[in-house]
């Protein structure tokens, strides 16, 4: 146990060095994160034109930016995801790198939690980042859940990544366009885009406490994914 | 006389193989013809009976009669989606090729009978609520079923090794069916307008379970058609394109040597 933790320990701290050495991921994610944000919150503004004059109806807009925000915060760190998990992969085909590792006295199932924790981090990192951006361009109150925001995104992110990190091997180790990451894996995400979605709604629009029913169903998905993650990954890696 | 004799002592053989009977060399007929028989007459009964005999529902009017159809192709939909299931964990176990056939034959009927779901239920929304589509649980979850099944079909397509597409389409076909649970749990928490339990009358209700019959029968017939097909490509790619085997590999390179000198 404490020898496999150790060894997610290696490989994670080979992708970050590679990362920080290179700084050709986190760079690129982070920009595309930045111009979501600012790409749907200009897309956005004319949304709530009607009703302008009197306090309430700012009030009911302030109110709906804060909602939106949310949204548009969510697509973008679900964009700027799907890139991090093409690019971590990609780091393995250069120079052969990928069988390399799968040559290395490694359990394989170690290899996959390796890059989805890699993976985690490089979203914490756009998010530290794109997160403060959403909430000045949107002039949007996130303390009043913060709490709950940060438990419904991690929730969420950490399914989405397991998603994503094995497709991104599936894609990588057959060569098949970039593209298709993408497709692959929202489709397959949209349970938590569905969930976290009435979540936030609730919280922030409706002012209601965190559902922890809802909250139920993206651990679930988290374990569900995680577990076929962990136990696939060594069948797309052989192919 | 011998020969109706070895026909009736074989009998029993052919009828349990018959997905063995419709993998010949030659392009023998994949289904006898008496099934295709069965399921047109079927569907004809059902078409006379739905129009002719079961009343028609007094607020909704002849938009109702889209339930018929609608019902029995969503199951049918989920069977296809559960055989894919099978057949992709089928393949990861065993290995074998035709496992990946009949997931594939099978993921091709799930999208057709997802898309007549869909269109129909669009049908229904537009005669019973006004409005072409709402994004209400089950017409969510209908949409989200068709994305996961388009995206295993244009995924096996944009793979050309036979074994790796195998692959990757089993690991995807698993985790898409792993996905339907969720997606079904997560759409419930939304504005719900879809008829839970319908009530029915008692000649709605025999006209309902009618109309399985022959939804069923095209559903199995064609995953059944097509996976004789797929079989057949598997095998000439297998025949003509003897890259993998080894033997042949040793029997090229004798050749090109046997050429030189």
């Amino acid at each position: 146990m404490l020898y496999s933790l150790r060894q997610i320990f290696l490989l994670v701290g080979k992708d970050l060095r590679i990362e920080a050495r290179s700084r050709q991921t986190i760079g690129l994610v982070i920009v595309l994160g930045l111009l979501i944000v600012v790409v749907l919150g200009l897309g956005l503004q004319g949304q709530p034109a009607a009703d302008r004059s009197g306090m309430a109806g700012l009030e009911r807009q302030v109110n709906h930016a804060g909602f939106s925000a949310t949204a548009v915060l969510w697509v973008a760190y679900l964009f700027a995801g799907v890139l991090c998990f093409e690019k971590t992969m990609n780091v393995e085909r250069t120079d052969a790198a990928l069988a390399g590792l799968m040559l290395a006295p490694l359990d394989r199932g170690l290899i996959y939690f390796a890059k989805l924790i890699s993976n985690l981090v490089l979203i914490l990192a756009v998010a530290l980042v794109v997160t403060p951006a959403g909430v000045v361009f949107f002039n949007f109150d996130l303390s009043a859940g913060l709490g709950s925001f940060i438990m419904i995104v991690g929730a969420a992110v950490i399914g989405f990544a397991a998603v994503g990190t094995l497709f991104a091997a599936v894609v990588s180790s057959s060569r098949l366009q970039g593209g298709l990451l993408a497709m692959m894996i929202f489709p397959v995400s949209l349970p938590l885009v569905i969930v976290s979605s009435r979540m936030m709604t609730g919280i922030f629009l409706e002012a209601r406490p965190l559902e922890t029913s809802s909250l139920g169903i993206l651990i679930a998905f988290d374990a569900i994914f995680v577990a076929a993650g962990w136990l696939l990954f060594d069948l797309v890696l052989e192919v | 006389m011998s020969n109706s004799l070895t026909t009736s002592a074989n009998a029993p053989k052919g009828f349990v193989g018959v997905l063995d009977y419709t993998v010949g060399d030659q392009a023998a007929p994949v289904l006898p013809t008496v099934y295709w028989l069965m399921t047109f007459v079927a569907l004809a009964a059902a078409i006379v009976m739905v129009f002719a005999w079961t009343p028609e529902e007094r607020s909704m009017g002849l938009i109702q009669k889209i339930f018929y159809l609608h019902l029995p192709v969503a199951i049918n939909t989920f069977l296809a989606c559960l055989t894919v299931f099978i057949a992709s964990i089928g393949y990861l176990w065993q290995r074998r090729l035709w496992w990946d056939d009949l997931a594939a034959a099978a993921a091709k009927v799930a999208v057709v009978y997802c898309s007549v779901v869909l269109l129909t239920g669009m049908f229904w929304a537009r005669g019973a609520w006004g409005v072409w589509w709402l994004f209400s649980p089950r017409l969510t979850f209908s949409l989200v079923l068709w994305f996961l099944y388009v995206v295993y079909l244009l995924l096996r397509s944009g793979i050309d090794s036979g074994q790796r597409r195998a692959v990757i389409g089993a690991v995807y076909g698993i985790i898409a069916f792993l996905d339907v649970p969720l997606v079904w749990l997560s759409a419930r928490l939304m504005p719900d307008m879809h008829p839970g339990h319908v009530a029915l009358a008692p000649a709605m209700t025999l006209t309902l379970a009618v109309w399985f019959v022959p939804m069923t029968l095209l559903a199995v017939g064609l995953i059944v058609v097509r996976y004789g097909l797929n079989r057949q490509i598997t095998r000439s790619l297998a025949s003509s394109s003897s890259w993998d085997s080894a033997e042949s590999v040793a029997t090229r390179a004798m050749e090109t040597v046997g050429g030189a000198a």
